[in-house]
């Protein structure tokens, strides 16, 4: 079954944040990205919770990445 | 065609919880690593296609050293076939500058003074997997048409975006989602493999101590990563 699609507004400024966004991903259009974004947010609304950096576990990665060698 | 999708770091509970189900097949499990001392991708990777434990030789190579491991096809179980295609497999034929960059920017992230330079290094850092992942998935994606007896494709993206974005889960999303269609192209029995799996310390990643296997043909019950090169000798 074909999908068909429809268009929604978003500001302009946005989408220049997402064009910017898409050269860092696997995305190819704004389109995808936003597509795969909001099926997320719709789907699991409490899952996709993104850490946070802290300095601690940046010295407990660290350390491990030096046992298995990745760092000096 | 044998097949083997060899992704580094492939998290278990991971492709559970993300519904892969072309990574999953009918049958799949755990990997049982625990003889090695440290889940070391260079150590296991040698240790699969010698068929043996290989840590204490790779490990007498140094930190440095290791990484250039470099085993001839007459040590592994691909010479068993005759026109093999292996691509960018730790310890066999890996793409060096590749994943030596990825070491020097991991290390020029940890060694960024500012939250402003760790950010454009992680970015740098990403941009250098993903672009290296396109690659391999067309050179795979092309192999794959190819008159090949066998093909084993590596994918690190999962292992190197892991090690900085593990916290990001719709990051890590995106890449199990992507590495699910590749496997869904893959129309010969295969097997899925992994080294070992990640998990998470705050934003990064760390590897676990178990790896992940798949097949369509049968339940290998929790191999080890050793077993997979008489696995392999027996479908041929």
């Amino acid at each position: 079954m074909s999908v068909e699609y429809g268009e929604i507004k978003i500001p302009k400024d946005l989408i220049a944040k997402i064009e910017e966004r898409v050269k860092e991903t696997e995305f190819e259009s704004v389109d995808e990205y936003a597509t795969f974004v909001l099926e997320e947010v719709v789907k699991d609304d409490d899952e996709d919770i993104e850490e946070v950096f802290s300095e601690e576990d940046e010295e407990k990665v660290k350390e491990r990445l030096r046992a298995l060698g990745y760092l000096d | 065609m044998i097949v083997v999708l060899a992704i580094d770091a492939l998290e278990h509970t991971l492709v559970e919880e993300f519904n892969c189900k072309n990574l999953m097949q009918e049958f799949y499990g755990k990997t049982d690593i625990s003889e090695f001392s440290e889940p070391r991708t260079m150590v296991l990777w040698s240790s699969f296609m010698n068929g043996k434990n290989m840590e204490e030789e790779v490990m007498a190579l140094g930190d440095e050293g290791m990484w250039h491991t470099k085993f001839d096809i007459k040590n592994t179980f691909f010479d068993q076939f005759e026109n093999p295609k292996i691509i960018d497999l730790p310890g066999f034929n890996y793409i060096r500058e590749q994943h030596d960059k990825e070491r020097i920017l991991l290390k020029q992230f940890f060694d960024a003074q500012s939250e402003d330079e760790k950010k454009s290094i992680r970015t740098e850092y990403n941009n250098h997997a993903f672009e290296h992942h396109r690659r391999i998935k067309q050179e795979f994606s092309d192999a794959l048409n190819e008159d090949h007896d066998f093909l084993l494709g590596y994918f690190s993206v999962a292992d190197v975006i892991g090690h900085l974005n593990f916290g990001n889960r719709a990051m890590m999303k995106m890449i199990y989602k992507d590495m699910d269609e590749i496997a869904e192209t893959i129309k010969n029995n295969h097997i899925v493999l992994s080294d070992h799996g990640m998990e998470k310390i705050g934003m990064f990643g760390d590897h676990s101590n178990y790896g992940f296997w798949s097949s369509s043909v049968k339940d290998l019950g929790n191999p080890k990563i050793t077993d997979f090169a008489e696995i392999i000798k027996d479908k041929q």
